[in-house]
């Protein structure tokens, strides 16, 4: 980049005309301009378009009352202020659903990124064939639909002829045959995050892994013969490098799954029950199943200042590590 | 580790026996790291061997109560089942369509604004990267009510011309996001060198800045191909009304084919259809598999 801006000529020959140079230097940069604004285009019609716009226009929705009525004649919904967001607030259902998201968010991640960590640096350890066949067994799992994990789970989980109950049954002692692991919420949440975090650690331990390949070999070294302990050299040296890249994995494991729709939609067939439902299945619920447009979106735009009031801190670091050069 | 004891031989005398402790105490904790791996391997093969083996078995096979049982017999007639009854077939190809054009287009789009965002100093640069960036802090499911009234308007609902765009606009924000900072990172002599040899633009990204950017590009590729080949919720939304059983994606298939399940017990069926979903994986992975282990095993060789 620098190069560009900054022409060689300088001082290179200093001899050079002055105002000729300036002007060339100038006429280039605006050349450069144009075709930077000329290839970021499409990206940013598609974005403005399809991105942007709609979020403007949830905004809109959410200030009105949209219902099927409208959604068939095409009428402008009556304007409404504030009174979808006041129902949300005051609903104390709203707030179960959040309390529920938050609390699934921060369990999830945080059991994600330990183990996801806790892989990637035991697959240091290993011979460099293990850690190939591992790869390329994660990459499967990651490239897994959400869906088609949740199907799977689904089966597995199944009370009449899931393997899991099946296997427990086979604990002595144990009677788990006909077990349903949805009745109680703790362990219907339990298997929904074993699912979340079964699908997610395989981008966690791959991108970490890669990561841990820019720690250099010579400091841990250094460290091992000055006496550290594996855990200070952990804490000390690669931890620290790791850092940026912790935080943009965190930060999307976070976005990913605050926004959990697919995993509790299929395990509970379409139909999640109160209990199972999050801030993303209840946006939807109350917009297309009981065609309360406005209200779906007043409620994702609270989902959204939440979460971006949460994380405002960690995606300003992102976003500043992904300029770094 | 050998390197340890060999550079570390020289510098710091130690006794003998305190060198073999330590490195006991390594092939323990080498054992440890296999043995917790190990049970990594068998939790993630786990639940993909019953899905592939369910797949091939008769229901009553698969209510039998031996779920690692082997199949009776190994016939694709399941597979047959779910490709022609069940539709999966026609759906496959949607996706593979979707995926491949959304996937072009992502990397076309995505790469030209990275590699002005991350080479080029001009007016706007900062403001054109933070508000590409913002839409990755965007969950999916956000804007699903406007995004079908959009769509509905410009005509797009039910067509894969509409899917397509919207895959590429949620999938832009990473691809920049990630293109930017691998742009960055290139030497930029090279590119110096081929500006003061006269080389235009086009020719100094295609010629030069591609081939340097490959394993990112790769990388990014796959990503997006995962990425979209996972959708669910979009299509859902986006591909409804008339007629529009025949455009589903391979997703609305299988979540087709589940509710079905429950009342036609066509269990073998849903489990071919899930395997199956993991086939184009497998292409990708054939077919980039130099580049994947290269990038995969770029940190043994260091």
């Amino acid at each position: 980049m620098y190069a560009v801006d900054t022409p060689p000529q300088k001082t290179a020959e200093p001899a050079r005309p002055e105002p000729r140079r300036v002007n060339r230097v100038r006429r280039r940069s605006q050349r450069d301009a144009r075709t930077a604004w000329l290839l970021s285009l499409p990206t940013l019609l598609i974005l403005a378009a399809l991105l942007a716009y709609p979020l403007y226009r949830m905004i809109v929705l959410s200030f009105q009352n949209m219902r099927l009525r409208e959604l068939i004649t095409g009428l402008t919904p009556p304007w409404v202020g504030l009174d979808q967001y006041t129902k949300a607030l005051t609903d104390g259902v709203f707030w179960g659903v959040v309390a529920r998201t938050a609390a699934f968010t921060v369990v999830s991640v945080t059991i994600s990124v330990l183990l996801g960590l806790g892989i990637a640096l035991l697959m240091r350890r290993v011979h460099s064939k293990v850690r190939l066949f591992m790869m390329i067994a994660m990459m499967f799992v990651w490239a897994l639909p959400a869906l088609v994990a949740a199907q799977a789970f689904r089966w597995l989980t199944d009370s009449d002829f899931g393997v899991l109950n099946y296997l427990i049954d086979k604990i002595p002692g144990v009677d788990f045959a006909n077990h349903s692991w949805f009745v109680n919420p703790w362990e219907g949440w339990a298997v929904i995050t074993t699912l979340v975090v079964w699908a997610g650690i395989p981008f966690l331990a791959i991108s970490l892994s890669a990561g841990l390949t820019q720690v250099p070999k010579e400091l841990l070294e250094a460290a091992t013969v000055d006496g550290a302990s594996a855990w200070q050299s952990l804490r000390n040296i690669t931890l620290p490098i790791l850092k940026p890249l912790l935080t943009i994995v965190t930060t999307l494991s976070v976005i990913w799954n605050f926004g959990l729709f697919t995993q509790n939609w299929a395990l509970r067939d379409g139909h999640p029950e109160p209990v199972y439902q999050t801030l993303a299945t209840f946006s939807y619920t109350q917009a297309f199943g009981q065609s309360r447009y406005s209200y779906g979106s007043a409620i994702s735009v609270i989902t959204v200042l939440l979460m971006l009031g949460v994380m405002a801190f960690y995606i300003r670091q992102m976003f500043k590590i992904g300029e770094v050069d | 580790m050998t390197t340890t004891d060999v550079t570390a031989a020289p510098a710091v005398p130690r006794p003998l026996a305190r060198q073999k402790r330590e490195k006991r105490e390594f092939g323990a904790l080498n054992g440890l790291a296999h043995l917790a791996l190990l049970g990594w391997a068998i939790a993630t093969a786990g639940p993909l061997i019953w899905v592939i083996l369910a797949s091939f078995k008769s229901n009553t096979e698969i209510f039998l109560g031996k779920p690692f049982a082997l199949p009776s017999s190994f016939s694709f007639a399941t597979y047959a089942d779910a490709w022609t009854e069940a539709n999966i077939g026609q759906y496959f190809l949607n996706s593979v369509f979707v995926v491949a054009i959304g996937t072009a287009g992502t990397m076309l789009f995505g790469s030209m604004a990275a590699y002005v965002l991350a080479r080029y100093e001009f007016r706007g640069n900062r403001f054109l990267y933070y508000l590409f960036v913002s839409g990755l802090a965007f969950p999916t499911f956000m804007a699903i009510t406007p995004l079908f009234f959009i769509l509905k308007n410009l005509g797009l609902i039910n067509t894969f011309t509409g899917l397509i765009l919207v895959y590429i606009a949620y999938s832009l924000p990473f691809t920049v996001f990630f293109l930017a900072a691998f742009f960055k990172s290139l030497p930029h002599e090279i590119d110096e060198a081929a500006t003061v040899d006269g080389a235009s633009h086009t020719r100094k990204f295609f010629q030069i800045m591609m081939p340097m950017a490959k394993s990112g590009l790769i990388s990014i590729t796959i990503f997006n191909i995962v990425g979209q080949w996972n959708q669910y919720l979009l299509p859902v939304a986006i591909m409804q009304g008339a007629g529009a059983d025949s455009k589903w994606v391979l997703t609305q298939g299988i979540a087709n084919i589940s509710v079905q399940a429950g009342y036609h017990a066509e269990w073998s069926t849903l489990f071919a259809a899930l395997t199956l979903t993991i086939l184009p994986m497998i292409v990708v992975y054939a077919i980039f598999q130099r580049q994947i282990q290269a990038g995969l095993t770029a940190g043994a060789v260091k």
